[in-house]
């Protein structure tokens, strides 16, 4: 069985002013769902690391899983979950552009695809 | 190109045994050049008891057989019925599997075409990553059978059902990229609607 951390990273550009009310809201509303379907919080990075009032926000917030197989687990949890598309269409007044990425460690590259 | 029909049935437990052997025996004498009526697998999601899958050289075939396959699954020991007819040519390696799967799926209507034909390319794309599945065939829906307006049958011919439920599903072509199309958390979601994933054992070819 293919084994390897899974990264999910969630990329968002915030409208102007939006960034920190962005990063509140997510951590107080999506975060402690994301923990029960297993995931674990890594980091949340604001870039440029400024509060801009004017400008946008890139922010990344980057969560883990122990493996391929956690990361399907945590998608049976979650798919079903009508409330978990709709929190984004929600969320989306304060964003620009977002986009949801998965990722791997280079060194285990090599594990995942092979199995 | 072959005409396909696909029927994926729930039935209680205690039914099973006489429904199946009922429609094998409408499967028998139906003409279709490749068919299979088996239980499905435990792990299958939303992909009822019973697969029923018919291959016909042409649609008349199927509009010959299709009143008796009709009647056989208007019993009431059959309490749901989905599927979908559709037409399509696989794609074969060497070597046959032992499980057919079939996924059923329903793009948002209003999904850009170009848009729905890059999902369809990543569809095609997994056996190029994924040696296990031994045959394939991607096929738009003539007609959905059930609540579910299907739009697309991905059909695969797998080793054994450890290469279904290991390197397919395993695999970072699936969860890392084709899996984004079916996730209502990502900007490229583009199914919405439940999907029915349904697979069985077959030890013979299917896809042909």
């Amino acid at each position: 069985m293919a084994d390897g951390e899974v990264y999910v990273i969630d990329r968002v550009v915030t409208r102007p002013g939006c960034a920190r009310e962005f990063i509140d809201t997510y951590l107080a509303e999506y975060a402690p769902g994301a923990r029960e379907r297993g995931m674990t919080l890594r980091d949340v990075l604001v870039s440029p690391p400024i509060w801009f009032d004017d400008q946008p926000n890139t922010v990344t917030i980057t969560w883990s899983l122990p493996s391929p197989l956690a990361w399907w687990q945590m998608t049976w949890k979650g798919r079903p979950d009508p409330t978990l598309g709709a929190w984004w269409d929600r969320i989306d007044a304060l964003l620009l552009e977002r986009n949801r990425s998965v990722a791997a460690a280079a060194a285990d590259v090599d594990a995942l695809c092979e199995g | 190109m072959m005409f396909c029909v696909t029927r994926l049935l729930d039935v209680p437990a205690d039914d099973r045994d006489r429904v199946l052997s009922a429609v094998r025996e409408v499967a028998e004498r139906s003409g279709a050049l490749r068919w299979v009526v088996a239980p499905t697998d435990q792990r299958s999601r939303n992909g009822g008891d019973i697969l029923v899958h018919l291959r016909f050289g042409d649609e008349t075939g199927w509009r010959t057989c299709e009143p008796e396959l009709k009647a056989v699954l208007a019993v009431p020991a059959i309490t749901r019925v989905i599927g979908a007819t559709y037409e399509g040519e696989p794609t074969r390696r060497d070597s046959s599997g032992t499980v057919y799967r079939a996924l059923l799926l329903r793009v948002s209507p209003d999904a850009p075409a170009e848009t729905v034909a890059r999902f369809e390319d990543e569809l095609r794309s997994m056996p190029r990553y994924v040696d296990t599945i031994l045959a394939w065939q991607l096929s738009p829906v003539i007609s959905a059978e059930g609540p579910t307006a299907w739009t697309h049958v991905f059909e695969q011919e797998f080793t054994d059902a450890d290469g279904l439920m290991g390197p397919y599903l395993m695999h970072p072509i699936h969860w890392a990229v084709v899996d984004r199309w079916f996730d209502p958390e990502t900007t490229d979601v583009l199914v919405r609607d439940r999907v029915a994933h349904s697979f069985c054992e077959h030890p013979a070819p299917v896809l042909d």
